[in-house]
């Protein structure tokens, strides 16, 4: 077997004497779609925090490629090549559609502070590649109208294409979705779904969080279950389907 | 009618601004009364002050009330290098903009780990702390009574003698800082910038090393301050603490509001309005102060985000021929 993308070992995270995160380990091989699903407050964002780096986990290591990446700010890990989008939407509601994917590939181009105020030839050409990564990332998530509106003037399940979008100019091995389907209707999930399932195609590695049961059972290669922090199975969607651990922490016992 | 206003000028830009830059080269000549020019020189002192100031609290998103303070440190700067070492006006000049940029970057030191109104509470500190010090490191600055003498503007042998030529200097100084400032606000670094200030959590999700951007926003505002700084000492001959107070703070704050916050032209209004206003109303005599204020209040209710608040004119030009490029826009967002 391959060296996984990405790998958690004992992954902790602790707010005082809550336990957020309780020594997860997981790994994503290449090219896999991996759903996180748990009972609302069971860590899965958390552990998305911590594997970001907008969380330092107290305890536990993260490897991207069999490098440590534990610790690292989050922009430094975007540069690594993963990119994230957020449960609750986090566009910048100041710049365009355009504007908002550029800024997606801010770590791909170069332009520094003389070449923007002398507009030198890498700034040309740091402009020029922005925008034609941001209209090919546009182009794929289906966002070719007009791209000079205000990103927060798009409605909902478009808003949250433009945060996928964005996070694919960043040109990331692994895409990671907090979310993705919340308060979408059963049409629009049914075209996140097939959506997922394109760009995976296109050679990227997805994981994501989901409450939609449907949508997780339908893409993902493995699940993971959280529950209270601790994972408490993982697996194909069918075993995942029957296991009583899972059942369990979803329903409550049998009485 | 305002919006038909704003897209008629984002799609005839050019024309707009070399209109303006018509208009502003011939006003010495139009008006050749001395008094004039002097309010106008001073405007666009108080401009660089507004369009810098901008680049903090409007594109980056933090309200500062220390921005006299770079102002000070780059005039006194300016003034104490030319009446004690002899310095030439140009090399001043640059001295005011490192030293100020210098300051910039201590003030920008806090924001790494402070923001919103605790933020701006270290700002206005900063302020009074210059001020203190301008006011009573005597053998240095001269106390309350400020520096004297300070010789006027010269470049290469040609001496800035009379209100119209250093009006042309500061008009230079000002399309200057604009050119930089807008520059910067399209680029890579400048949607970095705003990126910070829309969600910083995002931001650094994307790949966006805030602090970097923090610090270069101050730094760069603080040394264009600066760089106006040393302009208005060779300019009055004389300085002291009380042009740097913290009400001159508020003031350059009050000129980015009423011209729109993350708007550059906004600023430049902002700045002229507030500097000519309190002349027209002159001859009012005690109800000068009542009626400026009256206007002010009146300019916001009019307009809460200012002049030009949440106008951007690139935008507008860019969706505006998208639009007519492509007339079968269906299913286009309307906002």
């Amino acid at each position: 077997m391959s060296t996984p993308i990405l790998r958690t070992e004992k992954v902790t995270q602790r707010f005082g004497g809550l336990v957020a995160v309780n020594a997860v380990d997981m790994h994503v091989e290449q090219g896999e779609i991996i759903g996180i699903i748990g009972p609302n407050g069971a860590g899965k964002t958390t552990l998305f925090n911590c594997i970001t780096g907008q969380y330092t986990p107290t305890e536990g290591k993260i490897y991207f490629h069999d490098k440590d990446i534990t610790g690292m700010t989050p922009f430094q890990i975007t540069g690594l090549g993963m990119c994230r989008t957020f449960q609750n939407i986090k566009l910048f509601p100041h710049m365009t559609i355009m504007e908002n994917v550029m800024v997606g590939s801010h770590t791909r181009i170069k332009a520094n502070l003389f070449d923007v105020l002398f507009h030198t030839k890498s700034h040309n050409t740091a402009e020029k590649e922005a925008e034609e990564r941001a209209k090919r990332a546009l182009e794929l998530t289906g966002l070719s109208d007009n791209p000079y509106y205000y990103g927060t003037d798009l409605p909902y399940g478009k808003q949250r294409r433009l945060e996928i979008a964005r996070a694919i100019a960043s040109d990331p091995e692994v895409l990671m979705f907090d979310e993705p389907a919340a308060g979408m209707n059963e049409g629009e999930t049914a075209d996140l779904t097939e959506f997922i399932r394109e760009i995976r195609d296109l050679g990227y590695t997805i994981l994501l969080i989901e409450h939609d049961m449907r949508l997780v059972m339908n893409i993902c290669d493995r699940i993971y279950v959280l529950d209270h922090g601790t994972l408490i199975a993982s697996g194909k969607p069918e075993e995942i389907k029957q296991n009583p651990l899972v059942i369990e922490a979803y329903l409550g016992k049998k009485v | 009618m305002f919006h038909k206003i704003t897209t008629a000028w984002a799609l005839h830009g050019k024309p707009v601004t070399i209109a303006t830059l018509v208009v502003l080269v011939a006003f010495p000549f139009l008006f050749s009364n001395q008094y004039f020019v002097t309010v106008a020189i001073l405007g666009g002192v108080f401009a660089i002050l507004a369009m810098s100031l901008n680049l903090i609290s409007g594109f980056m998103g933090i309200t500062s009330l220390g921005h006299a303070a770079f102002f000070g440190v780059g005039a006194y700067t300016a003034a104490l290098l030319s009446t004690r070492c002899g310095w030439p006006f140009l090399l001043t000049l640059l001295a005011a903009c490192v030293v100020s940029l210098i300051f910039g970057f201590l003030l920008g030191l806090p924001t790494l780990r402070l923001s919103g109104r605790y933020l701006t509470i270290v700002t206005l500190a900063f302020c009074e702390i210059i001020r203190t010090v301008e006011t009573n490191w005597r053998s240095l600055t001269g106390g309350a009574t400020g520096i004297t003498g300070i010789p006027e503007a010269e470049i290469f042998g040609y001496v800035f003698d009379s209100p119209r030529k250093l009006y042309f200097l500061i008009l230079v100084l000002c399309v200057l800082t604009y050119v930089l400032i807008a520059r910067l606000m399209n680029s890579r670094l400048g949607r970095g910038i705003t990126a910070v200030r829309d969600d910083y959590i995002a931001a650094q999700a994307m790949g966006i090393k805030d602090s970097r951007y923090k610090i270069m926003a101050f730094v760069i505002s603080a040394a264009l301050a600066g760089m106006a700084g040393g302009f208005y000492a060779h300019y009055m001959s004389f300085i002291s603490p009380l042009s740097f107070s913290f009400d001159q703070s508020t003031l350059i704050l009050s000129m980015i509001i009423i011209g729109g916050l993350g708007n550059l032209t906004g600023s430049v209004i902002g700045a002229l309005l507030l500097t000519i206003l309190p002349e027209v109303l002159r001859p009012l005599m005690v109800w000068r102060q009542v009626i400026y204020g009256a206007l002010l209040v009146v300019v916001i209710l009019g307009k809460p985000s200012g002049l030009l608040g949440n106008v951007n004119l690139k935008h507008i030009r860019q969706r505006e021929l998208f639009r007519r490029q492509s007339p079968s826009a269906e299913g286009e967002v309307k906002p």
